[in-house]
């Protein structure tokens, strides 16, 4: 969609967006979507791992933020505000999806069964989709976590809030999920070759 | 687990500062000393930048159609809620045809002869037409959320059903063969507010009463920045000054 710029609307902050949509301009929350809309996805996409499931989940957010955008308050950045919403719409989803109960965190078990279908039409590098792959292995809070903070760059305290939970959880999901990735993402280093390179079972590490 | 090595978890608390201090020391202390596990903590460090290199994926095409159709029929529904608890007291103009969409194009070049500019401003259109609809412009309304000097139009009844994916090429069409020049009546006060709110004050070329995707809406267009470009909107049946309710916005088509 390339058609979609809007010169004059562009410089606009979010948050005045936000206030125009609040006070009835038609245009201002499609043009906030639109500038937000592909951090948006790659967090809903990458956090819930089906694409299907993740559209969903992402129009579910938009909606719920067209709908709250009135009662947004101004503390927060335009865009944490529209994570949190995000995320609880794919928390949401895989809350109501999930043929299993809620995964614990800190458990240890493996997720063979939520290995995903995968693959995702998008990406062409096949470094993606093992990093996909491999998220999917953690417990929702981790990777929702991993993904704000490693994945899209946000720091610690902003994660936080779009998360709603304190700094210090952030910290422990982030570790958690980190520790548990590293095994799984072994051959992506290049700095490993002179151990089992392309060893698709890591017999090498210790565990 | 050899208990003397550390494991990715400790490693991952200690990056992280979640360990407290006599561990995290002994932990230091040891990673000094030992390879294995200084390649173990380097391991952790390649997981965050693994996950910041992969690449963002864009949003497919379809889906965000998808969303943009869904938030302006939230806009839709939302316009009449708005509408009743924030402009109390202003005058509402009812709806006078229901089953109608419209289609308005505003901009346009010297070939649309179809629509009556009254209005002085039109260097190029309002000759091609007599004005026809003087007398609309004393009705204009009761709030001046229009334009004052906004020059009436007529509103065309093409018949179409504009489609999201055709809605630029139906438009395109539709001015090069003035085919709504078929059957044209003067805009409504309501409507005119509409139009002007939606174009911000650029006057029509084309206001088509039709369906978009096979439900009455009002379609908007004005010219766009580039000569030979449209802008083209979309907008319900309800469509008013102050509630335009966009369904569909095209720039530059």
């Amino acid at each position: 969609m390339t058609s979609v710029s809007m010169r004059r609307v562009d410089e606009v902050p979010d948050k005045e967006l936000l206030a125009r949509h609040a006070q009835g301009d038609p245009h201002a929350f499609a043009e906030l979507v639109h500038r937000h809309r592909d951090r948006m996805w790659a967090v809903a996409l990458r956090t819930i791992g089906d694409p299907e499931e993740a559209a969903d989940a992402l129009q579910d957010a938009c909606l719920s933020a067209f709908r709250a955008a009135a009662r947004f308050r101004g503390d927060a950045a335009v865009t944490t505000w529209l994570h949190r919403i995000v995320v609880n719409a794919c928390l949401d989803r895989i809350r109501r999806k999930s043929v299993r109960p809620a995964t614990p965190m800190g458990d240890d078990a493996t997720f063979d069964a939520v290995a995903p279908k995968m693959p995702d039409p998008t990406d062409a590098h096949g470094v993606s989709l093992d990093v996909s792959t491999a998220l999917q292995q953690l417990p929702y809070e981790q990777r929702a976590a991993l993904v704000l903070v490693d994945m899209m760059g946000y720091s610690v305290d902003d994660a936080a809030q779009v998360m709603e939970v304190p700094p210090g959880t952030i910290k422990s999901r982030c570790a958690r999920g980190r520790a548990r990735l590293a095994p799984l993402l072994v051959h992506h280093r290049n700095r490993r070759e002179h151990k089992n390179v392309g060893g698709v079972e890591g017999g090498g590490m210790p565990k | 687990m050899n208990p003397a090595h550390l494991d990715y978890d400790v490693l991952a608390d200690l990056a992280e500062g979640l360990l407290e201090d006599d561990e995290a020391a002994s932990v230091s202390a040891h990673l000094d000393t030992c390879a294995e596990c200084r390649d173990l903590s380097a391991d952790l460090a390649d997981v965050s930048r693994i996950l910041a290199e992969a690449p963002v994926p864009s949003m497919p095409a379809e889906l965000a159609e998808r969303i943009d159709t869904a938030i302006a029929a939230e806009s839709l529904n939302t316009a009449t809620v708005v509408s009743m608890e924030q402009r109390r007291g202003r005058r509402h103009w009812r709806i006078l045809s229901a089953a109608a969409a419209a289609v308005i194009v505003v901009g346009g070049g010297a070939a649309v002869g179809s629509i009556a500019l009254d209005g002085a401003d039109s260097e190029d259109g309002a000759a091609a037409t007599p004005p026809q609809d003087s007398s609309a412009s004393a009705e204009v309304g009761p709030k001046a959320a229009v334009p004052s000097p906004a020059p009436a139009f007529n509103v065309a009844r093409s018949g179409t059903d504009y489609r999201a994916g055709e809605l630029g090429s139906q438009v395109a069409e539709l001015l090069d063969s003035r085919r709504q020049a078929a059957a044209a009546d003067p805009a409504g006060p309501r409507l005119r507010g509409c139009v002007y709110a939606v174009t911000q004050g650029k006057a029509p070329d084309l206001v088509d009463e039709a369906a978009y995707e096979g439900k009455p809406a009002y379609v908007i267009a004005a010219r766009g920045d580039e000569s030979g470009k449209w802008n083209v909107w979309v907008v319900g049946p309800d469509c008013s000054a102050g509630d335009p309710g966009v369904l569909k916005t095209l720039k530059n088509t």
